[in-house]
């Protein structure tokens, strides 16, 4: 039987932002545009729908006078990735 | 790579999307992985030789104090290195955390061995530093599965014994030269594979 698929996970780039994170314990914005090649304004909306839902969290800093935003994947977060994939294998028969 | 957008992807293209985000961040070492250990090496061995030149020549022992150099020297290198860094778009893993916890333990054991060194004059000071760099080399190198610093680590451990049956005068050359092989080297080659990101 086929188990329903996170919506929060169908988008490519917040896929690509969670799939980063599970696998970092803490990255920048700056870094997340660079691997996802994304827009900055895009890239934020993503990240903020995450951060709502409870999947990342952010931490707004000071890196010298520059302002840095930093992610890492929550407890809730990586419990529905694990659940996203488990839902994919059962749709792809692995 | 293309741009991600905010498109819907199906089950097979989410599951390519994935293993290829965590293809591009896998526990690859960051270019300049080695700079630490060429900091501490070189400063090291140039502090090393400039005492043991100059308290051999000169037979004044009070040029022991050019010791403190060392700690100096590195330790602003070390801040010019880390302001430099944190230039660069940050990431850090699990493995980054746990070995800057080990070199924090080594750094502060270095530390307060050195202070009783200076109180004790019989310390075995330069066998203990050895031993104890051996120990933080040797994990670093397991940690990250770079076998160079593996090896360098075990033979810089195994080398601090020798080191306790010398006198002074052969102590700080062979001192020196543990540092080249077990930091200065490996050092090196792992800034030169981190930058082809083999490693």
């Amino acid at each position: 039987m086929f188990k329903e698929l996170d919506p929060l996970f169908l988008s490519e780039l917040r896929l690509a932002v969670m799939s980063i994170l599970i696998s970092v314990e803490e990255a920048d914005f700056v870094y997340l545009r660079e691997k996802t090649n994304a827009t900055a304004g895009n890239l934020s909306v993503q990240i903020d729908k995450l951060q709502q839902a409870g999947y990342i969290d952010i931490k707004k800093t000071f890196k010298g006078k520059r302002p840095q935003t930093l992610c890492k994947i929550t407890k809730k977060g990586i419990s529905a990735f694990e659940e996203y994939i488990e839902a994919l294998k059962s749709y792809i028969n692995l | 790579m293309e741009e991600l957008q905010d498109k819907r992807l199906n089950e097979k293209e989410s599951l390519e999307l994935i293993a290829q985000m965590i293809r591009n961040t896998k526990m690859k070492m960051k270019e300049g992985s080695g700079t630490m250990f060429l900091i501490w090496g070189y400063s090291t061995v140039i502090v090393t030789m400039l005492v043991w030149s100059l308290c051999l020549y000169t037979q004044d022992y009070r040029y022991q104090w050019l010791w403190f150099l060392l700690p100096i020297s590195a330790s602003i290198m070390t801040i010019i290195y880390k302001k430099q860094e944190d230039k660069k778009p940050r990431v850090s893993t699990y493995i980054d955390r746990v070995i800057s916890y080990i070199w924090w333990v080594v750094g502060v054991a270095g530390f307060l061995l050195s202070m009783v060194s200076i109180l004790a004059y019989t310390f075995p000071i330069l066998f203990v530093i050895v031993l104890i760099m051996g120990i933080g080399t040797t994990l670093t190198g397991l940690i990250i599965s770079f076998r160079p610093l593996i090896i360098s680590g075990i033979i810089g451990m195994a080398a601090s014994v020798v080191l306790s049956f010398l006198s002074w005068k052969f102590q700080l050359p062979l001192f020196s030269l543990i540092f080249l092989f077990m930091m200065i080297i490996p050092g090196h080659y792992l800034n030169h594979k981190a930058t082809n990101n083999n490693v």
